[in-house]
C-alpha cells in the first residue's frame, strides 16, 4: 500500500468521457434537435434497444438497452434516430486532436472515451489540471457543440471513476491521498471486471460498496473469484499499476446485427453470419491485425442466447479461415425450435500482423487473392465484390455501395 | 423537427485553408443563403471517390446537410432540416 501511494502520487491522469456521446452528436450536428430529447439506436417504430440518450430523455427513464418501443411510451415527443457511424468517427477525429495539445499519451478507448496522462507534460502548460479540464471543455463546446465530464485522478481507475460522477459538463478531481475516501462509497460493481455475475456473488457476502469489498480479505476474494479476486482487491484499495497507452491493441472485433423480425430461415442466419465475417475479416487486414479466437453468438426470440468458441491453431486475418470455423460453429450451434433475434461473431487475442506469411501455399493464394479484393473494394465499393451466396441478402437489406444496410447501422460498421 | 431528402445541385461559394474547406453561401432556387456556422462535418468514401458532408445553419431557422463530391467537384444540397 505505501509503496503504490508513493508512486501513484507521481500521475496525474485525467479521464474524458463525451455526454450522451451520440445524441449530443446528432444535436450538435443539427441544434434544431436540441428542441426535443432525443433517441440513438432505431426509429421509433423499428425493434431494437435505445443505444443512447440524451439527457432529457434519462430524466423521463429512458436507459440504453431499453426496447425502443418502451423508450417511446416513456418519451412520446423524442426524435429517434438510427445513427451514423460516419458522423461519430468525424467528432471522434475532433476530440483526439485536442486531446492531444496537451499530452502525446493519449490512449483512445473508445470513439468517446479517453485518458491523458499528464505526468509529464503538466509543468509545460503552466496550468493545474482542473484548469486544463476545463479549457479542453471549452475547445470540446466550440468545435463540436456537445459537452465532456473530466475526471482526474493518480490512477486509470480512480480518473474513469471520476469521471461517471459529476456528469454532464463536470470535473471532478480525486486528489493525491483522498482515493481511498473516493472509493469507498461507490458501489462494487463500478469496479472494472465487475459484472452482473460477480456482482451478485459479491451482494450474497454482504458486500456492496468499494469499501466493503476492502474489508474482505484478498484470499476470501481469491477464493470465490480466482485471480480475478486478487485483482478486485487491488483496485479496491486503489492499487492500479496499469499505464496509459498511446495506442492499445483492441481485446476483440465484433461484428453483430438484429433481424428487423425475428427469423426462423437458418439460410438467412448464416448468409448474415457469412456477411459479418467478411466485414470483420476487412476490419482485421486494414488495421494490420490477426485473430485467433471465433466466437459466434445467436440470440433466441425468447431472449436466451447461445455463445460457441474456438481457437484456430494460428492467428489469421484471413476471411477464408475464419468463416470456415463460422461455419463449423454454426454447424454445431443446437439450433432451437425458436425463431433468431440478432447474430453477431466477435473475433479475439488480437495481433499485430508482423509476420511473414509462407510463399506458394494455398494460405498465401488466398491472401493475394484478398488483398486484390479489399483493393477492389477500396476503389468502387465494398459491395463491388461479393461471395455469390451474398448476392441473397439483396432480397432482405438495401444494398449500397459502401455495403448492405443492416438493422442498427450505429452499431454494424 | 422533420427533415426532407433534396439532392439537387447547388452552387457553393467556398473558402480553402490549410487543406480544408468551408462553405460560406449557397444558391437553391434562386435564393443566397449565407451560412452562419458549419455545425458539423463528416466524410464518407465512396467507391473511389470521397464525399465530405457539412450540417450547415444559414439565415434561416432551418439547418441544411451539403454534400461536395470529389469525384466531380459539385456540390449538392442532401437534405433540409426543418423545425417543427
Amino acid at each position: 500500500m505505501h509503496v503504490q501511494h508513493l508512486s501513484s502520487s507521481l500521475r496525474h491522469i485525467i479521464h474524458i468521457d463525451a455526454d450522451a456521446f451520440f445524441a449530443s452528436v446528432e444535436q450538435g450536428f443539427v441544434p434544431l434537435l436540441r428542441k426535443n430529447p432525443v433517441i440513438v439506436g432505431g426509429t421509433e417504430n423499428q425493434r431494437g434497444v435505445v443505444h443512447t440518450a440524451s439527457y432529457d430523455a434519462r430524466k423521463k427513464g429512458v436507459r440504453t438497452g431499453m426496447p425502443l418501443k418502451q423508450a417511446k411510451k416513456l418519451v412520446p415527443d423524442a426524435t429517434f434516430l438510427k445513427g451514423n457511424f460516419e458522423h461519430y468517427k468525424a467528432v471522434s477525429t475532433v476530440l483526439q486532436n485536442i486531446y492531444y495539445q496537451y499530452t502525446p499519451l493519449v490512449e483512445l478507448t473508445s470513439l468517446d472515451d479517453a485518458y491523458l496522462d499528464l505526468t509529464g507534460t503538466l509543468s509545460l502548460h503552466e496550468k493545474s489540471l482542473v484548469e486544463i479540464s476545463r479549457e479542453i471543455q471549452k475547445q470540446v463546446a466550440a468545435a463540436v457543440n456537445m459537452t465532456v465530464s473530466c475526471g482526474i485522478g493518480t490512477t486509470k481507475l480512480l480518473a474513469r471513476l471520476a469521471s461517471g460522477q459529476n456528469k454532464p459538463n463536470g470535473i471532478t478531481y480525486v486528489r493525491s491521498g483522498t482515493e481511498l475516501e473516493f472509493l469507498h462509497p461507490l458501489p462494487v460493481e463500478e469496479l472494472p471486471g465487475i459484472g452482473r455475475m460477480a456482482k451478485e456473488k459479491l451482494h450474497q457476502i454482504g458486500v456492496f460498496t468499494i469499501g466493503d469489498l476492502r474489508s474482505v480479505p484478498r484470499m476470501v476474494l481469491m477464493q470465490h473469484f480466482g485471480m480475478n479476486g486478487k485483482k478486485f482487491w487491488e483496485l479496491a484499495n486503489s492499487i492500479d499499476g496499469r499505464e496509459v497507452k498511446q495506442r492499445i491493441l483492441p481485446k476483440q472485433i465484433s461484428r453483430e446485427t438484429g433481424f428487423e423480425e425475428d427469423v426462423s430461415d437458418l439460410d438467412l442466419v448464416f448468409e448474415v453470419l457469412h456477411y459479418l465475417t467478411e466485414r470483420l475479416g476487412k476490419k482485421l487486414r486494414e488495421q494490420g491485425l490477426t485473430g485467433q479466437t471465433v466466437s459466434v453468438k445467436v440470440d433466441y426470440s425468447d431472449h436466451k442466447r447461445y455463445v460457441k468458441a474456438r481457437s484456430l491453431a494460428e492467428a489469421t486475418d484471413c476471411t477464408d479461415v475464419i468463416f470456415r470455423l463460422v461455419s463449423q460453429l454454426v454447424d454445431e450451434t443446437p439450433f432451437r425450435r425458436l425463431r433468431v433475434r440478432r447474430v453477431g461473431l466477435t473475433v479475439s487475442k488480437i495481433d499485430r500482423k508482423d509476420w511473414q506469411g509462407e510463399l506458394f501455399t494455398e494460405q498465401s493464394r488466398r491472401e493475394a487473392l484478398e488483398s486484390t479484393i479489399d483493393e477492389i473494394r477500396q476503389r468502387f465499393g465494398f459491395t463491388a465484390v461479393l461471395p455469390a451466396s451474398l448476392v441473397n441478402l439483396q432480397k432482405h437489406y438495401r444494398m449500397e455501395k459502401s455495403g448492405y444496410v443492416l438493422h442498427a447501422p450505429a452499431l454494424t460498421q | 423537427m422533420s427533415y426532407e431528402e433534396i439532392d439537387e445541385p447547388i452552387a457553393v461559394i467556398t473558402f480553402f485553408e490549410q487543406g480544408k474547406l468551408h462553405p460560406l453561401r449557397f444558391r437553391w432556387k434562386g435564393q443566397v443563403y449565407r451560412i452562419k456556422k458549419v455545425n458539423g462535418f463528416w466524410s464518407v468514401q465512396d467507391g473511389l471517390s470521397r464525399k465530405y458532408h457539412f450540417s450547415v445553419s444559414a439565415n434561416a431557422p432551418d439547418c441544411f446537410e451539403l454534400t461536395f463530391d470529389t469525384a466531380d467537384f459539385n456540390w449538392q444540397l442532401a437534405r433540409v432540416y426543418l423545425e417543427g
